[in-house]
């Protein structure tokens, strides 16, 4: 990796720490969520911080080149993510449908409980 | 035996009234509820006017949805049967007896009304692909639960005490009919079939191509299949 490449990786780098710290600050996210963002912060910065380290690493899991090993575990983690996501979204759409349900029997129920008492009254 | 019959409608203005007077006129002990699902036409209006049963949806949900929010309605209100009934008129009152009689008679959990049955004279069979869909659909049943249901997305049934329960913790949203009649025959409940009859449309659409059929018929095969997977058998009596 060229200087001027790993220099421009870290103010990247940086930048994205920022948004995320600022993110969770002002708890935009989940701590549980969180926890994943700040680790994929953590792994750019020790990427960058110790020379050769991927290069190295992905010479020992036998990767031809340095970014083949770098878009395979950007794409597992993207998987993880979106599955992730899924498995959310799926819940909340559960907890939607119900809501929806139970909202729409008492404004029933509210409905006809204003009609008996209007019939009571008059 | 308090009975209700859930009729979910969507857009359905120029049927929601008819058939409501159809089941008044059809007997005076048999309660109903409409489920408005979000409509956008005057179906609210026409349900609200003429002081008919009815719960508006707050949201669109969809058939599922809708029906599931009739066996909580059921379940909240103690009802003993619990009868889905189309809003759109496809579905003969006539036949609420029949769909009723081997529940009270203690010979079944679900009942469903079945177009198919040789015994049916129905007036509408619906067309060839539906059928050759729901045949293919009553395979996979066959083969995943060991029984014939011949009319799969049959939406006209009746449901006892025990299913309204499940029901109402429990509605698949996706494909209801034969993905519920799936999980009911699974966790071992007594699923008959009784033959009824069904009328064509008599105003608004129905939105079947031959593509949809297929494309419905694929996703429902998955979709029952997985189902059935994750559920363990309950030997019940």
């Amino acid at each position: 990796m060229g200087l001027t490449l790993r220099i421009a990786l870290i103010i990247v780098t940086v930048i994205y720490l920022f948004f995320i710290l600022r993110a969770i600050k002002h708890k935009k996210v989940q701590i549980s969520f969180s926890i994943f963002w700040i680790l994929t912060g953590l792994v750019l910065v020790i990427a960058l911080a110790i020379p050769n380290l991927v290069e190295n690493i992905s010479h020992l899991l036998g990767f031809e080149l340095t970014v083949n090993m770098i878009f395979c575990v950007a794409i597992f983690i993207c998987f993880y993510l979106i599955f992730n996501l899924n498995i959310i979204l799926s819940k909340e759409n559960k907890k939607n449908i119900l809501l929806v349900q139970e909202i729409s029997l008492l404004k029933k129920r509210v409905e006809d409980l204003e009609e008996k008492q209007k019939e009571k009254n008059s | 035996m308090k009975v209700l019959l859930i009729i979910p409608a969507y857009n359905e203005e120029e049927n929601i009234l008819r058939v409501c007077r159809e089941i008044e006129e059809y007997s005076s002990e048999i309660d109903y509820v409409v489920i408005n699902d979000g409509s956008r036409d005057k179906t609210k209006s026409i349900l609200e006017e003429n002081h008919l049963n009815h719960v508006n949806l707050v949201h669109n949900l969809g058939i599922g949805g809708a029906v599931q929010t009739g066996y909580r309605y059921a379940y909240l209100h103690h009802y003993d049967i619990a009868i889905q009934f189309d809003g759109d008129g496809q579905h003969d009152i006539n036949y609420v007896k029949d769909i009723c009689e081997p529940i009270i008679e203690g010979k079944a959990n679900l009942v469903i009304g079945t177009r198919y049955l040789d015994k049916s004279k129905s007036s509408f069979q619906s067309t060839f692909m539906r059928r050759l869909g729901s045949r293919l659909i009553s395979f996979m049943i066959k083969c995943l639960c060991k029984q014939k249901i011949t009319d799969p997305t049959s939406g006209f049934r009746a449901a006892d005490k025990s299913i309204i329960e499940e029901f109402a913790k429990e509605y698949p949203t996706d494909y209801p009919e034969p993905e519920s009649t799936v999980c009911m025959l699974k966790k071992g409940y007594r699923v008959t079939e009784v033959p009824v009859n069904m009328k064509e449309r008599v105003a608004g659409k129905s939105f079947v191509s031959p593509w949809t059929s297929i494309d419905y018929m694929i996703k429902v095969s998955l979709a029952i299949f997985i189902d059935s997977i994750g559920i363990k058998k309950e030997r019940r009596k």
